[in-house]
């Protein structure tokens, strides 16, 4: 559609009518009436009837038209939690939020302080890596109960077996079917000694709480486990330098990194040093995320702008716009 | 229109906060639904779910205020809306030639049905007669609450177009009323 086509052809024959229409003052009541500005009262001779078809297109929100809530909700249940591997639980009420960020600290936690103990899944942690920053800042109480549960379980590393666990239970009954693909679950799996005896496996961690340890399969970590994991929260700390990094420092994962590193300020050397080697070494620290969910590059900086909509012909593509008063 | 909360909700939305993307959705799901019973009648409904589709998958990376959010669910919405008329191969009504108007037998009597019922689906209907892009700029104007400069924007035409086409569209919907009640004796 071009210029042309408002002043098309076609309009032509539209002229001379138009012409005889009311001129006086048209332009600007016109104007009033797309605004929203004139009411049928106050419209002038010829206008009115318009302004009461304006009105009733503008009436207010009937419930009819509010009947799709529900299945918006869902979709966006489904998509929004889907950045990371899918520990997170798809029904993202607060109970479970709160779970999955005590599983990841823990998880994360336990790797870093204690490389090579054998707890925590190896596709887990990238992923997860991302979401302790991110969950943190949006909901404080999320964000401290992350904090305070990250230190205890270094003591504790029967939390991280324990969050896995409770985050596999808190999903159950939902639609499991690709969270049964996702690395860490994998993992639990691996531990359990098979996917079916994940249930009984939970039952037993969650229930008797500090559990022998002698008696969990060891699921075969080491330092590659180590070695993703500090990948992964570089990158995550590389994606997010430039952005609001301040309260990132905070979080019980960057200050493992810190102290990984020899101290905040070391971070970025030793993150570059630390990303380098991992791409190049093993692609074992990324975590491939289920089908149905974005590529865990997700995690760059929003700040390199989004495409534009695929306009017609793309489909689900729609990209927002990135500036400030030029949608 | 949410006003000086939209920065918060926008930001809870992002973070995954399923109650600040649903006041998003309710305050403009309406306008999104009425735009696209002008744009594609049929199909609006399923349009308008595509539309938040997209718009869900992308939120995590909009930048910009309550009127740029708009913009871009508009945005979005007009796109499915010209996919959906490209594959079903239809138009929104074809322009009538004006000396008909009058004449015109309305399927329900639609301006009966605004002027005594102020029915708002009957009033999207009347608006669907007008060409596609009368309607649309119409729409987007009026249902979308969206100023010149921003549908000029979506719709890829100059300022000027978007009024002149407005104002055209309004033209005739003003002398469809205008005929259709004084054919029928409801005069103003």
């Amino acid at each position: 559609m071009s210029d042309d086509d408002a002043l098309g052809p076609d309009m032509h024959p539209l002229l001379g009518f138009l012409e005889s229409m009311p001129p006086a003052a048209d332009q600007d009541t016109l104007e009033r009436l797309l605004d929203g500005r004139l009411d049928a009262a106050s419209a002038p001779a010829g206008y009115g009837e318009l302004a009461s078809l304006l009105a009733a297109a503008t009436a207010p929100a009937t419930p009819d038209e509010l009947a799709g809530e529900q299945a918006a909700r869902a979709e966006f249940r489904a998509v929004m939690p889907s950045h990371p591997p899918t520990l997170v639980p798809r029904r993202a009420s607060v109970p479970s939020k709160l779970l999955t960020v005590k599983a990841a600290a823990a998880a994360l936690v336990a790797v870093l302080s204690i490389g090579g103990v054998a707890v925590a899944a190896t596709g887990l942690l990238p992923g997860q890596a991302r979401r302790v920053p991110d969950q943190a800042p949006s909901t404080p109480a999320a964000g401290a109960a992350a904090r305070g549960l990250g230190k205890a379980a270094v003591t504790d590393l029967d939390n991280a077996t324990q969050g896995l666990c409770r985050a596999w239970q808190a999903g159950k009954g939902a639609d499991n079917g690709s969270r049964a693909d996702a690395p860490a679950f994998q993992t639990l799996a691996a531990a359990a000694g098979g996917s079916d005896n994940i249930a009984g496996y939970c039952a037993d961690v969650t229930a008797g709480g500090a559990r022998d340890h002698g008696q969990r399969p060891a699921s075969a970590v080491g330092p590659d486990a180590t070695a993703a994991a500090r990948a992964g929260l570089c990158r995550t700390w590389q994606a997010d330098k430039g952005t609001d990094n301040g309260r990132r420092t905070d979080s019980v994962a960057f200050q493992a990194l810190a102290t990984a590193a020899g101290g905040t300020d070391k971070i970025a050397g030793y993150c570059a040093d630390v990303t380098a080697g991992s791409t190049a070494d093993h692609g074992q620290g990324q975590a491939s995320p289920p089908s149905g969910s974005p590529p865990s590059t997700n995690i760059s900086p929003p700040s390199s702008g989004p495409p534009p909509d695929a306009g017609p012909g793309g489909h689900g593509q729609g990209g927002p716009p990135t500036t400030t008063g030029s949608p | 229109m949410l006003g000086s909360s939209f920065p918060e909700l926008l930001a809870a939305a992002q973070g995954g906060d399923e109650q600040a993307f649903a006041v998003l959705w309710r305050d403009l799901q309406p306008a999104l639904l009425r735009y696209l019973r002008v744009a594609a009648p049929e199909a609006a409904e399923d349009l308008a779910a595509d539309t938040w589709v997209s718009v869900i998958r992308g939120l995590g990376r909009f930048r910009g205020d309550g009127r740029a959010f708009q913009a871009w669910v508009f945005t979005v919405a007009r796109h499915r809306a010209i996919d959906w008329r490209r594959q079903a191969g239809r138009r929104p009504t074809n322009l009538v030639p004006v000396e008909q108007l009058a004449e015109r037998p309305a399927p329900d009597d639609p301006v009966a049905a605004v002027l005594e019922a102020q029915s708002t689906r009957a009033a999207l209907a009347l608006l669907a007669e007008l060409s596609p892009d009368q309607a649309e700029v119409v729409a987007l104007r009026v249902l979308g609450g969206l100023e010149v400069a921003e549908v000029a924007r979506i719709v890829g035409k100059r300022p000027g177009a978007v009024r002149v086409l407005a104002h055209r569209g309004l033209r005739r919907l003003a002398k469809r009323m205008e005929a259709a009640g004084l054919a029928r004796g409801v005069t103003r």
